[in-house]
């Protein structure tokens, strides 16, 4: 753009030049026509040169609407022969020309400024000399009128280029602020490609953006399969773990050990079980993962209240549903991992003589399902920090590794659900924790 | 009794079997599927404990060929808990019931004496759970050899459960159980036909238990 301004005048300085050097050979043709005539109308009589310039031809001679003409023919020996004598003072002098030649100059006489044309014409006994001249004033105007002429231009062009690349940036800088905004808002976990249609020039631009995706993509699958793969290690040895365990609580033995049996026993299953999460949290993770089929929540629940039937629960744990029709869109491992989590939240936070209660059901805005305890809960304000992994109350009781809701959370946003800490609905103590699914496509919800 | 385990890991099979034995049970290990249905037609088998990630032909595939074979011995499989889908995958095979792993050694004997009564209960009558045992035919309960003195509608229900134990049963398949009951038989006159039922059979070594909103599920006490 710059070297387009810097040009720009140059290229008018240039253009004025030429015009100017133009519109002077035009004027400058025109003396010279009056000298040819003026060089006509020499004879020679009796062997001198001699001029006859009739009054009339003489007016024609001079005839200039702007400017003053003067002519002077001057004899092989300098003696005038008709017209201004004056105009053989003209500054610098004029010096003698071959004949047939002509020469222009710019010349004063008296301070004034004239054009002047000097012919030199053989009139039979040398060269006479012819000098025609005129004031400025009509080459002033000429020039003053190119000069704004072409001083116009150049701006309306300056104008017309500062609008163009005005447009041009424009144009090339909506798709790049369309892609910035895009940019921000990406999730990383689904780094598809960028698919804008963009002008030909942005386009390596985004291929170098989605090649980028692509590496880091692959980190993350790397990662997550290392997760997965270390969870899964993981896991194998300590389930054998807890069966050696549970075999020796089965087989004959020492019943002193049995405490020691026991507490051995409860900490390997909460390993296992955080080796589990580690693996869940993978999965959610996963973008292989097929997030949209047809599930109902119910069929989860009652699923995972058959498992849980079957599980010691602390004395006195009563565990309960109520259970309505609840079709969703998701993955039924991911949701059954998001209950579990919940229940375990509960059973570990209420503790022995808690009261949870698993509901689901349709509502206006879509499928849900919650879990409700009558434990201690949690303060509003301390429920977002309880969502963060690692994050555990003051009043666990030991068995949760701090994962179990933000794996609830994380399966909630992946299904493009949320997962809130509500209080209880009795308005007792105790936490609800509820899950909301977007509702499926078509449904009429139920009220 | 004696069962078939197919499973690959050593140290899960050598535990397992442990358990297994240590119920007075006959217990072979393999590691592979594809010997399984000759074994089950030499030997009587009365259960087969098949692992889903086998090497070589895995255990849907085994277990597709069991069934092609008619071999009626009941199966149950064992999955991760993570492919939710072989459950699916496997009881629309043909399995009987599954376990996730890890599970506890005292579901897997659990699971196993259930699945193993209620095949039995097909050829014979008689069904037991810990000291509590049925006699089909007669219609008649017992408590060690001491008879239970039991209603039509309870004997119904009894029965109804003895063949699902170790499931939770709903409420409302237990009132499809008897036909003393009318069509329009309330929550409430189920309930106290339950509880009378408890009182009688939990000195069996037994337990049935409420599971809110699900419904009931017999079992033994572990």
């Amino acid at each position: 753009m710059l070297p387009l301004l810097l040009a720009l005048p140059l290229l008018g300085a240039a253009l004025y030049e030429q015009v100017q050097l133009t519109a002077q050979s035009w004027l400058d043709e025109g003396l010279e026509d009056t000298a040819l005539t003026l060089a006509g109308q020499v004879d020679i009589r009796s062997g001198e040169p001699r001029i006859d310039i009739s009054a009339t031809m003489d007016r024609a001679l001079r005839f200039d609407r702007q400017d003053d003409v003067f002519y002077l023919v001057l004899a092989p020996k300098g003696d005038v022969l008709q017209g201004d004598a004056g105009l053989a003072d003209v500054l610098p002098r004029p010096t003698v020309q071959p004949a047939g030649r002509s020469h222009y100059g710019d010349v004063k006489l008296r301070d004034r400024e004239l054009r002047l044309v000097q012919l030199g014409h053989d009139c039979g006994v040398g060269t006479c000399q012819i000098l025609v001249a005129e004031t400025l004033h009509k080459r002033d105007a000429l020039q003053r009128q190119i000069g704004s002429l072409v001083a116009l231009t150049g701006l309306g062009l300056a104008l017309l280029l500062a609008l163009a690349a005005w447009w041009a940036i424009r144009q090339g800088l909506t798709p790049l602020t369309a892609m910035s905004n895009e940019l921000e808002h990406r999730d990383l976990h689904r780094l598809a490609p960028l698919t804008a249609s963009l002008p030909r020039e942005l386009v390596p631009l985004q291929a170098a953006f989605n090649r980028l995706f692509q590496r880091l993509t692959r980190a993350a699958d790397s990662q997550r399969e290392f997760l997965a793969d270390a969870a899964h290690q993981l896991r194998t040895p300590l389930t054998s773990l807890q069966t050696e365990i549970e075999l020796a609580l089965m087989e004959p033995h020492d019943q002193r050990v049995d405490p020691l049996l026991h507490r051995l026993r409860q900490r390997v299953v909460r390993s296992a079980r955080l080796a589990q999460q580690l693996l869940s949290l993978a999965r959610t993770e996963d973008r292989n993962v097929d997030v949209g089929q047809r599930v109902d929540l119910r069929d989860i629940a009652t699923e995972s209240g058959q498992d849980w039937a079957h599980r010691s629960l602390p004395a006195g744990v009563d565990l309960g549903f109520e259970l309505a029709e609840a079709p969703a869109l998701g993955h039924s491992f991911l949701l059954r991992e998001l209950l579990e989590n919940l229940i375990h939240n509960a059973v570990s936070y209420a503790g022995s003589g808690a009261r949870i209660t698993v509901r689901c059901g349709t509502g206006p805005e879509g499928p849900w399902m919650e879990v409700e305890d009558n434990g201690p809960g949690i303060a509003p304000p301390d429920r977002p920090a309880a969502m963060q992994r690692f994050r555990r109350g003051d009043q666990a009781s030991g068995t949760g590794s701090g994962l179990g809701l933000a794996i609830a959370g994380d399966i909630a946003a992946r299904h493009g659900g949320r997962l809130e800490l509500l209080d209880a609905h009795d308005g007792g103590p105790g936490l609800r924790a509820r899950l909301s699914l977007p509702a499926m496509p078509g449904s009429i919800p139920a009220v | 009794m004696r069962i078939l385990l197919v499973e690959d890991d050593e140290q899960l099979v050598e535990t397992t079997a442990r358990a297994l034995r240590s119920q007075g049970w006959v217990v072979d290990c393999t590691a592979r599927g594809e010997p399984v249905p000759r074994s089950l037609r030499e030997d009587a088998y009365d259960l087969l404990i098949l692992d889903i990630g086998l090497a070589g032909i895995d255990g849907f595939e085994t277990l597709r060929r069991v069934r092609a074979e008619s071999l009626a011995v009941p199966v149950l499989i064992l999955t991760a808990r993570d492919a939710v889908e072989d459950r699916v995958r496997g009881l629309e095979g043909g399995a009987d019931d599954y376990l996730v792993k890890p599970f506890a050694l005292t579901e897997l004997v659990a699971r196993a004496r259930a699945l193993v009564r209620r095949s039995q209960a097909r050829t014979s009558n008689q069904l037991q759970l810990a000291r509590l045992r049925i006699d089909q035919e007669a219609r008649r309960a017992y408590i060690d050899e001491e008879p239970l003195a039991l209603s039509a509608r309870e004997w119904d229900v009894l029965g109804f459960l003895m063949t699902r134990a170790g499931k939770v049963v709903p409420k409302e398949h237990i009132a499809l159980a008897s036909n003393a009951w009318d069509q329009g038989v309330s929550d409430n006159a189920i309930e106290v036909c339950l509880s009378r039922l408890r009182a009688k059979i939990e000195p069996g070594g037994v337990q049935l238990r409420t599971v809110r909103g699900l419904g009931y599920l017999l079992e033994e006490i572990v």
